[in-house]
Formats: C-alpha cells, sequence, structure tokens
C-alpha cells in the first residue's frame, strides 16, 4: 500500500484567532445570527476549551456577565435568552416577546461552566419550570414557552439541562422518549420530527437522549432502541462516511464537517467508534481548515464558529493516527458536547447542593 | 487597496447602524403596543432584513389581530381578511425564496392558511380556503423543484396535505413520488416521501400490500439497474424487504441481485446487501435450509465480505466485524 502524505498541522492559533474574533463581533451578512448569539458564543468558547487558549480574567468577567445578563424570570419559569435583542432596558423579567429560549438555555449554561462560573446565580427550580413549560402534549419541547420549534432539537437541549442539574422532575420523561422513539426512520437513525428522514443531527440527538435520562419503570434504557433499529442506524451512520472521508448528514449528500460530530459522536455512543476510519476523517477535516482561521463545512469555503467548534469535537473523539502535536486535543464527554474537565466542573457546580 | 476596505468597512457600519435603528423602533413600537399601519409595514422592513427576528414575526401577527382586522368601528370584513392573509402569503413567498429553511417563515405562512375565513360566500364556504391551501401546495412543489432535498419543504408538504380542509386523494401524493423519483433515482426524500404514503395507504386498506410490494419491486429493480451505485435506491429495496418473512420474495431478490453483481462486479451495494440479505435467510429460514445450505450461505456471506473490504475500504473494520458475527451464525 502506498504511503498517505503526511496529514497537514491543525492551524491551532488560527483557530483560536477566529473564534476570539467572533466574539467580539460578526459582519452584517451574520445578522440572523443575532436571535442566536448565545449558540455562536457557545461555539467560540467551546473551541476555545478544546483548543486550551487562554483567555484573559477581563474577557472571563466580561463573558460571564454578559452572559448572566441573559438569564431572565417570568411567567414561564427562568432561562436564557438568546441576546438583549429584544430588550431595551435592563429587566430581569421578560414579556411574552422576549421569554427565555430553550436552546439558548442549553448553550449558555454550557458556556459558563467552560468560563468556570461557580453558577450561584442559578435560578434552578425556574429552569425546571421553563422546561415544564415548554413541554408539549406530543412529549417533545418548544423552543420557546410560547411556541417556536419543537423537535428532537430542542428536546435534545431540555434533556442536557435536565442532566445537568441531575434533576429530571421538569418533564415527563416517559412522554419525551416516546416522542424521541416516533422520530425513528426506516434508514436507521432518527428524522427531526415523526416522518421525516433521518439526519445525522437529530440522530445524534435522539442517541444522546436515550443514553442520558435515567431508566424508569415505563421506559428502561435496554428497551428505547431495538437491535434492529440499533443495527440500522449504526450501518446508515457508518455509510455516511463518504470517500472524502468526511461524514454527510443525510443519505445522497455531501460531506460536510460538522457531521464528523454529529454522525461521529452517535456512532461513539452506539459503541461502533472503532468502524470509523479516523484518518481518513481527519484528512477531510483538515482540508476544511480556512486560510484566514477557523474551519469550514468543506474544503475552499468560509469558516464559521459552529464548523469550527464542531469538527474540533469530532477530532476529539477521533484523534488521528499517526498525527503530530497540534493534533492533540484533549477528551470530550460526548453526551453533553463538552470537554471532560468542563463537564466534571459543570457536574460538580450546576446541580443544587444538598 | 486600502481605499476599497474602507469604503467597504463605511458601508458595512452603515448596514448595521440601519438594522439597529429599525430594531430599536419595532422594539419601542412593540413595547407601546402600537398596533397602527406604520407599524405593520416597519415589521416587513426588518423582516426582510432578517426573518430570523422571531419576535417581530410574533408582534406582526398581533398588530394583524389587534390593529389591522379590526380596521372599523366593526370587525373588518371576511373579504378584507382574505385579502390581507393572501397579500401576506404572497409576501412571504418572496422571503422563502431567500430563505428556503427559517422555520419562522414556514410558521408565519402556517398561521395565515389557519385564519383564512369561511367564503366567499354560504353556497361557497370553502372557496376562500381551497384557493389559498391549493396555491400553499403549488408553492411546495416549486421550492421542491428548486431543491428536492429541502426536508423543511417535505415536512411542510406533508402539513399542508393533512390540513388542507377539501382533502386530495392519497393516490396523487403517490404519482407525485414517482414523477420525483422517475425525474432522478438520487431524490432520497422522495422515496422516503413514498414509503410513507404506501404505509398509509396499506394501513388503510386503501391499496393490496401485496400487489403495491410487486409493483414496488418492478420499480426499485428498475432504479438498481439503472444506476446501481445510487443509495436511495438499496435503502427503500431494504424497507420492502423488511423484516424479510417471506422466503420466497427474499430468495427472488437476492437471485435478482446476484444478478446484477454478476453484471456490476465492483457494485458494493449489491454486496453489502446480499450479505444482509443472506443473513435474514440464515436468521429467520434456518429451519428450511439444511446444514450444507447454510454452510454454503456462511461461505458466500464469507466471500462477499472479504471482497468489500476492498471494494469499500473506509469501512473494512464494519466488514472485519460482520465476519465474525456471521461465522457464528455456522
Amino acid at each position: 500500500m502506498s504511503e498517505a502524505p503526511p496529514l497537514p498541522s491543525l492551524a491551532r492559533n488560527s483557530h483560536i484567532k477566529h473564534c476570539k474574533l467572533c466574539l467580539s463581533g460578526l459582519p452584517s451578512s451574520q445578522v440572523e445570527m443575532d436571535s442566536s448569539r448565545a449558540a455562536v458564543g457557545f461555539y467560540c468558547l467551546g473551541a476555545l476549551d478544546l483548543l486550551g487558549a487562554k483567555i484573559t480574567d477581563a474577557d472571563r468577567a466580561a463573558w460571564r456577565n454578559w452572559l448572566w445578563a441573559q438569564q431572565t424570570r417570568g411567567k414561564y419559569g427562568t432561562g436564557f435568552k438568546p441576546s438583549t435583542y429584544m430588550t431595551p432596558g435592563n429587566d430581569s423579567d421578560y414579556s411574552e416577546y422576549d421569554t427565555p429560549h430553550l436552546i439558548m438555555t442549553y448553550t449558555a449554561m454550557l458556556s459558563l461552566a467552560v468560563l468556570r462560573d461557580d453558577f450561584a446565580r442559578l435560578d434552578r427550580p425556574g429552569i425546571l419550570h421553563l422546561i415544564r413549560a415548554c413541554q408539549r402534549e406530543d412529549g417533545s419541547f418548544s423552543a420557546l414557552p410560547v411556541g417556536g420549534e419543537a423537535d428532537l432539537r430542542t428536546v435534545y437541549c431540555a434533556f442536557v439541562i435536565s442532566s445537568l442539574l441531575d434533576d429530571w422532575s421538569g418533564m415527563d420523561v416517559d412522554s419525551a422518549i416516546a416522542y424521541v422513539r416516533r422520530c425513528e426512520s426506516h434508514e436507521g437513525g432518527y428524522g427531526q420530527t415523526p416522518f421525516g428522514e433521518a439526519l445525522g443531527g437529530t440522530t445524534y440527538c435522539a442517541v444522546a437522549c436515550l443514553e442520558l435520562a435515567p431508566s424508569t419503570a415505563a421506559s428502561p434504557r435496554e428497551t428505547r432502541m431495538s437491535p434492529s433499529h440499533r443495527e440500522r442506524t449504526i450501518r446508515w451512520l457508518l455509510h455516511n462516511q463518504t470517500a472524502s472521508g468526511g461524514f454527510c448528514g443525510r443519505t445522497n449528500k455531501a460531506a460536510d464537517a460538522c457531521y464528523c460530530f454529529w454522525c461521529g459522536a452517535a456512532l461513539s455512543i452506539l459503541g461502533a467508534a472503532d468502524q470509523v476510519d479516523s484518518a481518513a476523517l481527519a484528512r477531510f477535516l483538515a482540508d476544511c481548515q480556512f486560510k484566514f482561521g477557523g474551519i469550514a463545512k468543506a474544503p475552499s469555503e468560509r469558516s464559521d464558529p459552529y464548523h469550527t467548534y464542531l469538527s474540533l469535537a469530532a477530532l476529539a473523539i477521533y484523534p488521528p493516527p499517526a498525527a503530530d502535536e497540534t493534533w492533540k486535543l484533549p477528551s470530550l464527554n460526548v453526551l453533553w458536547n463538552a470537554t471532560t474537565e468542563t463537564a466534571r466542573w459543570a457536574r460538580k457546580h450546576i446541580p443544587a447542593s444538598n | 487597496m486600502v481605499e476599497a476596505l474602507e469604503a467597504k468597512k463605511l458601508k458595512e457600519h452603515a448596514k448595521l447602524k440601519e438594522y439597529l435603528a429599525l430594531t430599536d423602533e419595532v422594539i419601542v413600537k412593540k413595547n407601546g403596543r402600537d398596533w397602527s399601519r406604520d407599524a405593520f409595514d416597519l415589521t416587513t422592513r426588518v423582516l426582510h432584513v432578517n426573518p430570523e427576528f422571531y419576535t417581530v414575526w410574533n408582534y406582526r401577527r398581533h398588530i394583524l389581530v389587534h390593529g389591522i382586522f379590526p380596521t372599523r368601528s366593526v370587525l373588518c370584513t371576511p373579504p378584507e381578511i382574505n385579502e390581507i392573509l393572501t397579500t401576506d402569503l404572497s409576501l412571504t413567498t418572496a422571503h422563502l425564496k431567500q430563505h428556503p429553511k427559517v422555520y419562522w417563515i414556514w410558521n408565519h405562512r402556517r398561521w395565515c392558511l389557519e385564519n383564512v375565513p369561511v367564503g366567499p360566500t354560504e353556497d361557497d364556504p370553502d372557496g376562500w380556503r381551497r384557493a389559498n391551501w391549493n396555491k400553499e401546495l403549488f408553492v411546495v412543489e416549486r421550492m421542491l423543484d428548486a431543491d428536492a432535498r429541502n426536508f423543511h419543504a417535505w415536512n411542510y408538504r406533508r402539513y399542508v396535505l393533512a390540513s388542507t380542509p377539501v382533502q386530495r386523494a392519497e393516490q396523487a401524493e403517490l404519482t407525485y413520488t414517482t414523477r420525483k423519483i422517475e425525474a432522478n433515482f438520487s431524490n432520497f426524500s422522495a422515496w422516503h416521501q413514498r414509503s410513507k404514503v404506501l404505509t398509509s395507504l396499506w394501513d388503510s386498506g386503501k391499496l393490496d400490500i401485496k400487489k403495491s410490494k410487486e409493483d414496488e419491486y418492478e420499480l426499485v429493480k428498475n432504479a438498481m439497474y439503472t444506476d446501481p451505485g445510487d443509495q436511495s435506491v438499496w435503502i427503500y429495496h431494504r424497507w420492502l424487504v423488511e423484516p424479510g418473512n417471506d422466503y420466497e420474495i427474499l430468495r427472488r431478490e437476492i437471485t435478482s441481485i446476484q444478478e446484477l453483481l454478476d453484471e456490476q462486479p465492483d457494485s458494493k451495494w449489491c454486496m453489502e446487501s446480499l450479505v444482509f440479505y443472506h443473513r435474514l435467510q440464515l436468521r429467520n429460514h434456518s429451519s428450511r435450509l439444511t446444514d450444507t445450505d447454510k454452510q454454503g450461505i456462511v461461505q458466500r456471506c464469507l466471500q462477499l465480505l472479504n471482497d468489500l473490504q476492498a471494494v469499500d475500504s473506509p469501512r473494512r473494520q464494519r466488514y472485519i466485524d460482520l465476519s465474525t458475527e456471521v461465522q457464528k451464525l455456522a
């Protein structure tokens, strides 16, 4: 077998610069990210965490304060908003228009853990109340207590928040698990909603949810995925690794760096990580590095924090064999999607102390 | 070069300033419960720049309900409401073309549709709704022509078909999927939709499952032979075969795929499917098989899995693991 060319280096400093820049501001072309600022912040911070970047005390304090400023209380409970874009003043109470957002609550909590916050300001009962307010009759969770998208992504966020709090009293677990199962696709994997095609992202969400939730009488963990669906799912996920080495997110689509995480992480949870070609994966992601910093969805595309973070997270799960020091990344808690160290900190500080 | 960069920076700055001014204005108005026409037009401008600004969609709907619909001293007449909602649907069609995957736009359309009043007359109470819902199906079809794999559009299509006040025959949807599939066998979303429609028709007894499946095997065989490298077809085929309890059909399909493999010796999907179907034979029909038969099948699988390690090398480890599994069935 002929020798493959050596893997180029992971341009760590360049990626750190990209994320730090994005934390300070985004160009007008990204205006649609205004309603997801807390999520963008998480991708940047998560990437900095994985790369072991130095964060100044001033920055750490500023970002922590900004995040806490998004925690808001009201009739549907407490949670984090995406940003202050709908709030003119400094009210910590919200109206119907600027309620907290479930996904942003998840990203804010993880971001604060990255920043080693002590979570003294966290309104735990309030957050449980929010989860309750967001759960719908079909078991899913809406992004906002007043409506919005309700699919496996928001379900995943509700599950991780509960897991972080180590308190599942905010939801009807059985009903939520039943919803997850209704999203099974005949291809293997899980669609975004029932009847949908399997998607890499929501397959990760489903598989993580089924693993995260404690066993209940009606839904013992071992019964949540039939052996045939498990086999189908592993098969579908493995076949998503394309000739380029990267993963695609759906049957017959092109490889995209973020699916290296979504599909790769799902396979890891399902115990099939050893069947992934990690050398090919790293080669693909190496090619996705953007010359001005950050990692893009595909070679020759522009980078962004989302693809940067998820690519690094995928590499943390699948370190390439025979690669230089630049590729060494800390281990990842696959279910919460944070470094093991950050997860440890979260486990210590987020649940209510007895 | 520096001048060009400076100019770009200034333009960027101006854009941001305009956006922030707009959003500030909207916030002030909504806090003041401004339900005026001016406020409505303002939301139009903001949403044009940023359709993800979901609270502004909410505000827009509140303006319609509290401000614009009740414009006279009595509630706005149904024809006027229909007119306004139809206009909003037209407006958001343009948004959709620019942003085909933004949930909030689809969501607003749903709201508009669901609020179209009964009318125009007592004799024709569904006229307006039929018109708007039919147009909606047309819009979704255009979206799917532009991007056949837009799953938001497919989900929305399923919603429209389920919710339209005058129900279409499910068979019509089957025909739609046939059209999309024949246009492009790689359109997995169309195959997927087809599987959902068929399941529904079979469950309700509207189509005889046995006869229907035979038609599907014909369709799939045609697609398989046209492009054996297309994953969609093999997933659909597997869906037809599973759980693999009909021995005759299982054997027939194995023979058919083997014939294709003989013509296309490097086809990984042929090989991979054969392994899977042979395993189904061993798992589900071992009572029909002699020991010699079983040994033969196991050997065949091991041969195929060996070939697959070369032909589909990214998944080498999987095929090695499967070989171990298969040997246990010997």
